[in-house]
């Protein structure tokens, strides 16, 4: 006799299983199981828009209220996927603004959304909380201002890094004067000036706006009125930073900031005037993220302000914070778990700022708790590697960016391979990898033989042969998602690990040495992959086997071949190749 | 599937692809790539000037490779696609971006970009992989540091005409070369020597002292005739026009 607990008894109980994963497995033990699961989940994330369709994801679930999606493959963000490759939103926005009239969060990577979707986005949910277009494009601010007119009860609207077509600052005046419910507005990546004193009023009437990103364009003498307008904000991104030498300015943001006890995040500060860094010194003891990324100010002010923040555990700067300032975060910030330095100009041979290895080995010292590492620096050693791997086997992400590709060892001139060696091995929870410098097939072995838990990894210029890539997909059982450019990897590894990459999300490989036959080959193997090949140069039709793809893009999907490529992009079809060969 | 990798024979499939450094043969169709994989540790440049000759020299070209497919409107001009040129630095920055990052561009633009930046990291797309919004700030300190140089470059050489009393020609004197009223004042009697003064000045400039017949005087921003040496001497470089040597009684009667 089997029992069997009543619906309603194992819906509340599925209703604290919140990971996906977890949900995917409970949903596997049974047909009643899978019935009620896709009945009450609420949350739905694709991490490749591709992978499924609109109709599947509604199909099954049909009660959902927060939707994520992300779109281009990561590379995307570096220029290397070619205008109109894809990720367009709408087919989804029309198809969820059909199926899920009480959708409440839409969030979106890397898509092409357009003002249509963004008003078909404003008008279909009643209950609409939460839009969040991180890196997209393909909309202005008039989509914007559907949103801000018809959203009643929006509460987030985060247009992270987004690229928006700025027609006019008017689009905030649409939120409604009856708009009380914003907790969260990133407008930060907008170009030009939007209306200040719709801003305010805005501001002004959101007792809940917890988190407020300006964008450039917002003057700092305007600063301090938002903030005495919005005291409770616990994340703030100014605007410009810079506002000649006013001590009015001074002293009335010196004050605001001074009423904002709650505090903790900071960023913006474009254009920033060192001269007002002190106006912020009362909020910098509860500072547990700070982006100074924008911040061209030079080591000793940046030492100044860090020195301030015993709190941080997050932040990000530009590398003018030199080894010095780096030695002072590791002195002050002991809480620190993630660190980003950018550069500020990798463009040139020999930069006018001290910043070498030796600031990330020793933040790896003197933080325990670090463990996230981006960081652009010119020289790079094996034995500082080994350092920081041995200091910090606790990173879960850590991307080495040295800035002249293929650099080796500047000590030894030998290749990195034995320093990132010792990363992988060290830090057995490393989830993301990036490499770079001079690298040989001999990393690729320590890396298949040791991150297992590796579950992104990017390569550029590196390896010898097919071997290394072969170690990589042979190895690394947790991957996902894999990008490589500009490596001298051929057919032999991908052909001899074919099921491995239904294992992942998705694989990126560009100036490498795939062959054309390859990937024919690759796509009648395997059913359940979309093989795309990107050729902006010349014709896909006359392509010889024998022919190196210029890019190719890979990943499993239920949903078949997209149709909504430009003409430079292929999915070999499975069915043509047999008609061709 | 073959663990070995087919290293040791061949590999079930049998599409070849040129090797991944085995060096083999180059494939028929010409590619770009297959230069490059010959050799990995070939010069970025090499690969450059392989992609610029396959492309159309075209002022489209400036516009980026992918706009010609989908993208419309203001969007069309994507900030991957422009170049900095060292002209276009003084525009204003917040619109265009730079864009390092187009290969062909800078393989068939080099000496534009080699101006501006230099090979290698520079030239290679999307290297090093930084994200749009992080690009500003580089821009940014291109700017400073190229309106530094370009202010400090025009600093350094700031000429004056000189005009003396009785002699139809005039000369030109460099007023940053000198740092003080001594120098300058001597520079000018060597160049007026022997109308100056019959004997050799020791000391003190005789044309500063007031004991020489002529008088060192200037013109300021204002158009008015001032005796030279009142002021101190930046204050005198900032707001001098012009140099005018005149017998000292008709001094007063300037122009």
């Amino acid at each position: 006799m089997v029992y069997s607990l009543p619906e309603e008894v194992l819906e509340h109980v599925f209703s604290f299983i919140t990971l996906d994963k977890d949900r995917n497995a409970v949903s596997l033990v049974c047909k009643s199981w899978y019935e009620i699961e896709r009945w009450c989940r609420r949350r739905i994330f694709v991490g490749n828009c591709y992978a499924v369709s609109p109709s599947i994801m509604t199909r099954r679930f049909p009660e959902v209220r927060s939707v994520e999606l992300k779109g281009k493959p990561h590379f995307a963000d570096f220029n290397l996927v070619p205008e109109g490759w894809g990720g367009f939103a709408c087919p989804w926005i029309s198809e969820m603004s059909r199926a899920y009239p009480w959708l409440e969060e839409i969030r979106l990577k890397r898509m092409v959304v357009t003002d249509e979707s963004l008003e078909l986005i404003s008008t279909s949910f009643k209950n609409f909380k939460v839009l969040v277009l991180s890196s997209c494009e393909g909309f202005s601010t008039d989509g914007l201002a559907a949103i801000a007119a018809n959203c009643r009860n929006l509460r987030k609207l985060d247009l992270r890094e987004s690229e928006v077509m700025d027609l006019s600052g008017h689009w905030l005046s649409h939120f409604p004067n009856t708009c009380t419910s914003l907790e969260s507005l990133n407008i930060a990546c907008l170009g030009s000036e939007v209306s200040f004193s719709a801003l305010e009023r805005l501001v002004g009437r959101s007792p809940n706006l917890k988190i407020l990103r300006l964008n450039r364009a917002v003057p700092l003498e305007k600063l301090s009125t938002l903030l005495c307008r919005a005291p409770q904000l616990v994340e703030l991104g100014t605007g410009a930073y810079s506002s000649g030498i006013r001590s009015d300015v001074y002293s009335s943001l010196s004050k605001a900031f001074l009423g904002c006890k709650e505090l903790k995040g900071l960023s913006g500060f474009w254009d920033v005037d060192p001269s007002y860094l002190l106006a912020f010194y009362s909020v910098c003891s509860r500072l547990t993220s700070l982006n100074l990324s924008y911040a061209t100010i030079r080591s000793p002010d940046i030492t100044k302000v860090i020195s301030q923040c015993p709190n941080l555990q997050r932040l990000w700067v530009l590398d003018h914070v030199e080894d010095s300032g780096l030695n002072a975060v590791a002195l002050s910030c002991k809480d620190l778990r993630e660190l980003r330095v950018f550069p500020s100009d990798p463009y040139i041979a020999d930069a006018n700022v001290t910043l070498t290895e030796q600031g990330l080995v020793s933040v790896s010292e003197g933080c325990p708790k670090l463990q996230s590492v981006l960081y652009f620096c010119r020289q790079m050693s094996n034995s500082a590697l080994i350092t920081i791997a041995r200091n910090r086997p606790n990173l879960i992400c850590f991307r080495l960016c040295v800035i002249e590709p293929r650099a080796p060892d500047y000590l030894t001139l030998e290749p990195l391979d034995v320093g990132f060696g010792a990363i992988v091995e060290h830090c057995k929870e490393l989830r993301r990898l990036s490499l770079s410098g001079l690298l040989t097939d001999r990393v690729f072995e320590y890396i298949g033989r040791h991150a297992k838990r590796l579950e992104m990894l990017s390569i550029a210029f590196a390896g010898n042969s097919d071997l290394g890539l072969h170690h990589v997909l042979s190895g690394c059982d947790g991957l996902r998602k894999l990008e490589i450019r500009d490596c001298p990897f051929g057919d032999k590894a991908l052909l001899a690990n074919v099921a491995k990459l239904e294992t992942m999300r998705s694989l990126w490989m560009s100036s490498c040495a795939v062959s054309y036959g390859a990937c024919k080959f690759l796509s009648q193997k395997m059913p359940m992959l979309n093989v795309e090949v990107i050729d902006e140069n010349g014709s896909l039709d006359s392509r010889f086997d024998s022919c190196p793809v210029e890019k190719l893009y890979i990943y499993r999907t239920v949903a078949g071949p997209r149709s909504d490529m430009p003409g430079y992009i292929r999915t070999i079809d499975r069915d043509r190749v047999n008609t061709i060969s | 599937m073959d663990g070995t990798l087919g290293l040791l024979g061949g590999i079930h499939g049998g599409a070849d692809g040129g090797g991944g450094g085995d060096g083999g043969g180059v494939p028929s169709c010409g590619s770009i790539l297959t230069n490059s994989k010959e050799d990995d540790t070939m010069n970025d440049q090499d690969m450059l000037a392989e992609v610029s000759s396959s492309y159309p020299v075209d002022d489209d070209l400036e516009l980026g490779l992918g706009l010609r497919i989908g993208g419309g409107g203001s969007n069309a001009i994507q900030e991957g696609s422009r170049i900095l040129r060292p002209n276009s630095c003084s525009s204003s920055s917040s619109s265009s971006s730079v864009n390092i990052t187009n290969s062909s561009i800078a393989g068939f633009k080099k000496s534009a970009i080699d101006s501006v930046s230099p090979p290698n990291a520079a030239s290679v797309v999307g290297w090093p992989p930084i994200r749009r919004a992080h690009r500003m700030p580089i821009l940014a300190n291109r700017i400073k540091s190229e309106r530094k140089e370009y202010s400090s470059r025009a600093k350094s050489y700031l000429s004056v005409k000189v005009n003396m009393d009785g002699t139809l020609i005039g000369r030109k004197v460099d007023l940053n070369a000198h740092n003080s009223y001594e120098t300058l004042a001597r520079t000018l009697e060597n160049m007026f020597y022997g109308r100056l003064s019959n004997t050799e000045t020791i000391g003190r400039s005789r044309l500063l002292s007031g004991t020489s017949e002529f008088v060192l005087t200037y013109e300021d921003k204002d158009g008015d005739c001032m005796l030279v040496g009142d002021v101190p001497w930046q204050m005198f470089v900032s707001s001098v026009k012009r140099l005018r040597i005149l017998r000292s009684p008709k001094s007063r009667n300037c122009i």
